[in-house]
């Protein structure tokens, strides 16, 4: 039907002497190759890598064995995204204690899609992994994985976020959110004390669906209550780990209380919302300064890394990533061999401040993390 | 050159596409032809396919529903926060699963009939119109469940969407329904004529807003049947389910030959675009490639697939 109609159109273009089709063709022509050429590179790239594919496969099914004769494990390592430093330089921290350990690692990202990541978690077990390493989209959604792995008889980890409870067999490495926080706001509180005056508090509270944000919410409330003297909380924000979100609950708490002088913020990576709110109203001052706001964090990122170093953040509480990434092996390798593995593996972290910045620096993951 | 273009404009072309990509990486991808690995590509292939059924209707039509993965999540969230075991309105009635299936399916058609009423009686034109709902719905899912999600659901609901042989068969059943309707019925027929020119078909006495009003309806009640099976694989109902899926969706009814023009498509075109893309997803994860280089693949198959739209569309017969 259509095709009739370009037909007549371009017949009656013709007759009236409008455009004739062979002046018409070098223009469509052009067009089409000025079109070609601007996607070249793309065509190029894709040709390029499903060239390559079948090479790099055939290079990955011939390195199956480790050095030492005997044979290599595979291990499959899932995350539901790798969207802040935090999942990334963990996930570089994974490819670095695999090829610590010659063991085989294959990576799937969910990009935040729990099917998908079902998906690619069957794609493990069909390739018939040694074990596998899951960063879950969330702690229900998680439990068709855990199961599917358990029927394969397939060892798997959670890494980072615990699972809700079911009858599904998994074993979580996780930080001690709670007293990880608690640590690093007594610090706060007890440099804040020196000043001899009370401070009015804001906090910034990640998504409650997230069990990490509840630790670390309460493990504020629990510094802050032994210390009634020190710290008044007069704003709490919550961010639902949104840095938009955070930035406009900062504006506004700082409109309500301009003599807000303590900040801490569940994680590091909404520190660049508050650093911007006190820059704007001129609070943005090195530690020992007049005027400091005492400022604190959960994480170790680069960001907080690099205030530590200016001198702007006075703590941060830190979830020491290598310490996970080599409990999830392990737990797989104790695992494989029949040994007892706890159900929780729990990674104390350590709280990062001015005075032990040199020495903990190293262990720090965003210390690591070229900017 | 005339083979080649006889090739490239061929109704079957992406089939052979497939099997073509599927033996030449078989021999390089481990576990590729496997038959778990099949079930698996077939397992996540069939939500897909009913989706992006829908999607096909609405573009046949001349329009787009990008607010097909907020209905798959408001009806996911509304399934289960009837039937959950754990405060669900009819939490452990007999009547929970199927008062939820219909709930859901109610929703879906809802969401689509107002779709289908902006985009035809106030004239919207539907890519705002479903973009804005993607927004809206999706914004009142998380609202909803305060971005909770909802687990605990009944095992006979979990099985629908978890059990491949059931959700095989509902997508055959559909799929064949789809097919009949388009190349069978009057509303086939309009739809078509509609997609080609709404004016003309309005002045021939085709029911244009009707058409239109259907197809939208339709590409509701079919996400919210794939938000069934999606919610029933993850065992919980999520507001941000399927969150990430439109590219896929918009992406496979494209790669099948499905026009961004309307006018043009058919529903084994868009099973034979579901299979790619879905093989090429399989085969890319088992290859073990990087998350971005995935990404970048599929983003530029799915242009060269909308650039042979262009052509098809644009060149002379």
């Amino acid at each position: 039907m259509k095709n009739i109609q370009i037909e007549s159109t371009s017949q009656h273009c013709e007759r009236d002497g409008l455009l004739s089709r062979k002046a018409r063709r070098p223009l469509q022509c052009l067009y089409w190759k000025m079109f070609c050429w601007c996607f070249a590179p793309i065509w190029m790239l894709a040709a390029g890598l499903l060239l390559l594919l079948p090479m790099g496969c055939k290079k990955a099914q011939n390195s199956g064995s480790g050095g030492s004769g005997e044979p290599q494990l595979t291990i499959g390592v899932s995350f539901e995204t790798l969207q802040t430093g935090f999942w990334v330089a963990s996930l570089d921290a994974f490819k670095a204690e695999c090829a610590k350990r010659n063991i085989k690692m294959i990576q799937a990202i969910a990009d935040g899609d729990a099917n998908r990541q079902i998906e690619q978690v069957k794609n493990f077990i069909t390739r018939k992994v040694d074990g596998i390493v899951l960063v879950p989209k969330d702690a229900k959604a998680c439990i068709p994985i855990i199961k599917a792995a358990n029927a394969a008889n397939i060892p798997i980890v959670l890494f980072n976020r615990p699972p809700d409870k079911s009858d599904a067999k998994s074993v979580a490495v996780v930080a001690d959110n709670f007293a990880l926080t608690r640590e690093t706001v007594k610090y706060m509180i007890g440099e804040a004390r020196k000043t001899g005056k009370k401070h009015k508090a804001m906090v910034l509270i990640g998504d409650l669906g997230d069990i990490n944000a509840i630790g670390r919410r309460d493990g504020f409330d629990a510094a802050v209550k032994e210390a009634p003297d020190v710290v008044e909380v007069v704003a709490r924000v919550p961010t639902e780990w949104n840095q938009e979100k955070a930035q406009a609950g900062v504006v506004n708490a700082f409109q309500a209380n301009p003599d807000i002088s303590f900040i801490f913020t569940s994680s590091d990576f909404l520190l660049p919302s508050i650093v911007s709110a006190l820059k704007a109203t001129g609070k943005y001052k090195k530690v020992g300064e007049p005027g400091h706001v005492f400022l604190g964090g959960f994480d170790g990122d680069a960001t907080a890394y690099q205030m530590l170093k200016d001198g702007y953040l006075d703590a941060t509480g830190v979830q020491d990533v290598y310490f996970e990434v080599e409990a999830c092996l392990q737990a797989i390798l104790d695992a494989r061999a029949g040994r007892p593995v706890p159900e929780t593996i729990t990674d104390a972290g350590f709280v990062i401040h001015q005075g032990n910045l040199k020495e903990k620096a190293p262990r720090m993951w965003g210390a690591n993390v070229k900017q | 050159m005339a083979t080649v273009k006889r090739l490239l404009l061929s109704e079957y072309f992406v089939l052979f596409l497939s099997v073509a990509y599927f033996a030449a990486l078989a021999p390089f991808t481990p576990g590729l032809a496997t038959a778990d690995n099949l079930g698996n590509v077939l397992a996540t292939l069939l939500p897909l396919f009913i989706v992006a059924m829908g999607q096909t209707l609405v573009l046949i039509s001349g329009g787009i529903d990008l607010s097909v993965t907020s209905i798959i999540a408001l009806c996911s969230i509304t399934g289960a926060a009837i039937m959950n075991g754990d405060h669900g309105w009819l939490a452990g009635h007999p009547l929970a699963v199927p008062a939820a299936l219909a709930a859901m399916l109610l929703v879906g058609a809802l969401v689509g009939l107002a779709n289908g009423v902006a985009v035809t009686k106030l004239k919207m034109p539907p890519f705002i119109v479903t973009l804005t709902g993607m927004m809206f719905f999706s914004g009142l899912a998380v609202w909803l469940t305060q971005s909770k999600n909802i687990g605990n659901l009944p095992a006979a609901f979990n099985r629908i969407g978890g059990n491949t042989v059931i959700a095989f068969t509902i997508t055959v059943l559909l799929g064949v329904v789809a097919h009949l309707m388009l190349t069978r019925s009057l509303w086939g027929r309009w739809l078509y004529a509609v997609g080609h020119n709404a004016r003309t078909s309005l002045i021939s006495g085709v029911p244009v807003h009707g058409v239109v009003i259907g197809a939208y309806m339709a590409s509701g009640l079919l996400a919210a049947v794939a938000a069934v099976m999606y919610t029933g694989q993850t065992e919980s109902g999520s507001p941000v389910l399927a969150q990430r899926l439109l590219l896929d969706i918009v992406g496979a009814t494209v790669i099948g030959g499905t026009s961004l023009f309307g006018g043009r498509g058919k529903i084994l075109w868009t099973l034979y675009g579901v299979l790619f893309l879905k093989l090429m997803d399989n085969s890319l994860n088992l290859l073990d490639l990087s998350h971005f280089t995935i990404m970048m693949v599929k983003g530029a198959v799915i242009l060269f697939a909308a650039v042979m739209d262009t052509w098809r569309t644009r060149a002379p017969a």
